[in-house]
């Protein structure tokens, strides 16, 4: 169940390099396949188009307040994009974007230093135009048409630099990965509680109180899995499973390292729910257990992020969702997946949350939406719960399996397409 | 291994080299198969432009061709010949807003035209590490395949909660309870169909696999069922008429005149949007293909009507005689047999109706019972809905060939006819 976190590291000027590259490679590839004979008409009204992405030399027009710029996608060249001002006083500037019949082109961004500043997305021909507004000092801006043959227009502002942003959105999100280290802290601190409660039940042999306190113990990790990356104990290689604490803690029959062995809570769970006792070697388990927790209270303290960590974690946390919860695989023998899946989905929407004051002022559109699905997805589960369960929910047994999974699926994946636009965003943000 | 057939003195057909060497490489036996078939035929003319049939008799694979998305007419693969593969796949809505649909159908118009013409929706490998990819990727490099893409409203788009209950087509609704009727929930109904048909799978998989991520990223839509076909089951103008799974040519008698098509096909009344639209009808059915595989052939050819290996009706000795219904052998008995499933579905017999079927075989391997699960994705274009549903009841209480399928899955929509340029699909539905 290791998650492998991109680096997020920014490629930046080869980066956009190697994408031009790729664009020329493409239209070098449509251009052989010849027999077609449906593009006759783009080409026949490109002349004014000239490069494909071009802005005229006159200074932007100011009404309202703001320097209004028009922003036309056309399908000449393969996708154009083309500004009518090349230029605009400092202050507000309000850019209207109109798709008129670029079909490679669905979204437009402003960059400063492969910064984003402001942006809009699914555009498509024959939709209304769409506008947004950002306050620019003077310097130079780049238009970003992602698709256009030309996918970079340059865009000048005249005057005043803009002052050096102290509160701007990147402020923002640092405080709120600050803000989500300070939860995981709090959440491991809560497990260390947990799994000594468990030990108890287990230590006085007591199969029925620790099957409840293990039910209990689990969404506390399941809320911040997606961290495993920084879950090493001291001294040892992070790919050493004998240092990795997500190994020790949370590792599943199906996933074992010979030479160390199984260990942490689904071994506990095999031992009571499976085989239904306690032995010498459970109470062992359970001890082991309330070490590595402790261990790892340490290590999270330790522990900071960056904003894109944030982002990629909650995609992360629904990929479990996904793979180990939806298909039953997580609590083979307990059947407290749901369980397990709500610490996914809470983890998940904490990590959202903290970036979420920062996400609103670069996407607002994207922020409403994901905290919509959010909901769908937590309302969903709710009409699963049991309170006479300990966990709280249903067991998710084959016959609730049947019934429950394609639904379950499906309001996690309409959360998963938006979810992973975010770590682009916040990665790029000003 | 006979090699691809080109451009040579004795006239056959004139495609690109490139194109059949990499449908060669692409498809495999596919592209062996399809220059066998060429092999046997007789007739020899180059093909044609985009979209355009290929010369009588032949049936050649040239994967460099590509067909148009945006017209002034119907959408594409409708009357497109058929290509080789198809991926259908319905939607269900998530959202209520009309806008949002809006932004949906725009966005997949879009798709649909880069997409038609081998070109990618967005970026594969983005600049940025940390952005996710637009285009999965699995169609970089291959060729437009005859792509086309056709996309249908289903009933429920038109609903109240969503303002554009006075837009629904007169004609469009749920299918009536048909008799014989086998259907599962989970494979029935969906508010948008996707057809997505291409020469070569991977192509049409890529369009379908896309437009879903494209449906969950705008949160409007969701998958709901979808079957994957090979091996039309239908012939377009041009075609030689394929083989179902029953091993019998389908497709004989579907319709290709142009007055047939106005006749029978394209809506030509209602708002101006709707016009060149036509309702498509979904059936999956089963084929229970141990049983029918251990008939005797004259038993198979009398549920048929037709000679197994030839195609002609039993009255008859070449593919295309027309039936004679009223042909009677020594006993006075009708020489094809009046439950026969080519005397059900006649229009001779049905008060001269037609309408226009674009299926394809399927499969989905092995049934939870140890049988062959596999059968025909029934697809039909017709101008009302009641075309199909009256030729249907009539087959599922009388039609011989009802003992030997199940229609296990169901669905009705409105294809509306295709988009200008800078246009999208349905725009006139939002006016």
């Amino acid at each position: 169940m290791h998650l492998v976190r991109p680096r997020s590291t920014l490629a930046r000027t080869s980066g956009l390099a190697a994408t031009a590259a790729l664009t020329v490679a493409l239209a070098a590839c449509s251009s052989t396949s010849s027999t077609s004979s449906t593009e006759s008409t783009s080409a026949s009204t490109s002349a004014s188009a000239g490069t494909g992405a071009a802005a005229s030399a006159g200074a932007a027009p100011v009404s309202n307040g703001a320097a209004q710029v028009a922003i036309t996608l056309t399908g000449d060249d393969s996708g154009s994009c083309v500004l009518d001002s090349s230029t605009a006083p400092a202050g507000p500037v309000t850019f209207t974007v109109t798709n008129e019949s670029a079909t490679s082109i669905t979204e437009v961004e402003l960059l400063s230093d492969n910064r984003i500043l402001g942006e809009k997305e699914n555009l498509a021909p024959g939709l209304p135009p769409v506008t947004f507004t950002v306050t620019l000092g003077g310097g130079d801006y780049q238009v970003y048409c992602p698709g256009a043959g030309t996918e970079q227009v340059p865009f000048t502002v005249t005057g005043d630099s803009a002052p050096q942003a102290s509160g701007g959105v990147s402020a923002v999100l640092a405080e709120g990965t600050t803000g989500y280290a300070a939860y995981v802290v709090g959440v491991v601190d809560g497990m260390v509680q947990a799994v000594s409660t468990l030990k108890e039940a287990i230590d006085a042999g007591d199969l029925d109180k620790a099957k409840a306190d293990y039910a209990l113990a689990r969404p506390y990790y399941e809320r911040i899995e997606s961290d495993i990356e920084g879950f090493v104990m001291p001294g040892f290689e992070p790919t050493d499973p004998a240092g990795s604490l997500d190994y020790l803690i949370d590792m599943r029959a199906s996933n074992l390292d010979e030479k160390v062995g199984w260990h942490g809570l689904h071994a506990i769970e095999r031992d009571l729910f499976q085989r239904g006792s306690i032995t010498d070697e459970t109470k062992a388990l359970a001890a082991e257990l309330v070490t590595n927790v402790m261990t790892l209270d340490e290590v999270a303290k330790t522990l900071t992020y960056k904003p894109e960590d944030l982002a990629n974690g909650a995609a992360g946390l629904l990929e479990e969702v996904q793979s180990g919860k939806i298909t039953g695989e997580e609590e083979k023998y307990s059947h407290l997946d749901l369980v397990d899946f709500f610490g996914n989905v809470e983890g998940a929407e904490q990590a959202f949350a903290f970036l979420a004051p920062g996400l609103k002022q670069i996407d607002p559109e994207l922020t409403e939406q994901v905290t919509n699905q959010f909901a769908t997805v937590k309302a969903l589960l709710d009409t699963y719960r049991d309170p006479s369960q300990a966990g709280g929910f249903q067991l998710y047994t084959d016959e609730l399996k049947a019934t429950a999974a394609p639904q379950l699926s499906k309001a996690v994946q309409a959360l998963q397409e938006p979810l992973s636009k975010i770590a682009e965003k916040v990665a790029t943000a000003n | 291994m006979k090699k691809p057939a080109r451009a040579s003195a004795t006239g056959g057909p004139v495609v690109s080299r490139r194109g059949l060497l990499f449908g060669a490489a692409a498809a495999g036996g596919l592209a062996v198969g399809s220059v066998a078939l060429a092999g046997c035929s007789s007739a020899a003319d180059a093909t044609g432009g985009t979209g355009s049939a290929p010369a009588a008799g032949r049936d050649i694979v040239d994967l460099s061709k590509s067909v148009a998305f945006y017209g002034d007419g119907p959408q594409a693969g409708i009357v497109t010949p058929p290509q080789r593969h198809t991926v259908f796949m319905t939607f269900d809505l998530t959202s209520s807003s009309a806008t949002e649909l809006q932004v949906l159908l725009a966005r997949w118009s879009s798709a649909i035209a880069q997409l038609t013409q081998g070109k990618t929706i967005g970026q594969v490998e983005p600049s940025r590490d940390s952005a996710v990819p637009d285009d999965t990727g699995e169609a970089f490099g291959l060729e437009p395949a005859s792509l086309t893409v056709t996309v249908g409203l289903g009933p429920n788009v038109f609903s109240e909660e969503r303002g554009l209950a006075a837009r629904r087509p007169a004609l469009l609704r749920d299918l009536r309870a048909l008799t014989a009727d086998n259907l599962d929930p989970a494979l029935t109904g969906g508010d948008l169909s996707v057809q997505a048909c291409a020469d070569d799978p991977q192509v049409a998989y890529h369009a379908v696999h896309d437009l879903a991520r494209i449906a969950k990223e705008t949160g409007v839509a969701s998958t709901k069922w979808a079957v994957l076909g090979f091996g039309r089951a239908s012939a377009g103008v041009g075609q030689e008429t394929p083989r179902n799974l029953q091993g019998f040519k389908d497709g004989t008698r579907n319709i290709t005149e142009p007055a047939d098509l106005d006749a029978f096909v394209w809506v030509t009344d209602g708002p101006a949007w709707q016009h060149g639209g036509s309702f498509q009808v979904v059936r999956k059915i089963q084929m229970h293909m141990e049983n029918w595989d251990t008939n005797p052939v004259g038993v198979q050819n009398a549920v048929i009507g037709r000679h197994k290996q030839s195609g002609a009706p039993l009255s008859g000795t070449d593919e295309f005689d027309t039936p004679d219904f009223t042909k009677t052998d020594d006993e006075g008995t009708p020489v094809i047999p009046p439950t026969s499933h080519l005397a059900m579905a006649a229009f001779e017999n049905n008060g001269g109706r037609k309408i226009l079927r674009r299926g394809y075989n399927y499969t989905d391997g092995i049934n939870q019972y140890g049988f062959l699960d596999a059968g025909l994705l029934f697809v039909s274009y017709q101008n009302d809905p009641a075309a199909f549903e009256d030729l249907q009841a009539k087959m599922g209480a009388s039609d011989a060939l009802t003992e030997y399928i199940s229609h296990i899955g169901s669905a009705v929509f409105f294809v509306p006819p295709a988009p200008a340029e800078g246009s999208y699909l349905a725009e006139g539905m939002f006016a």
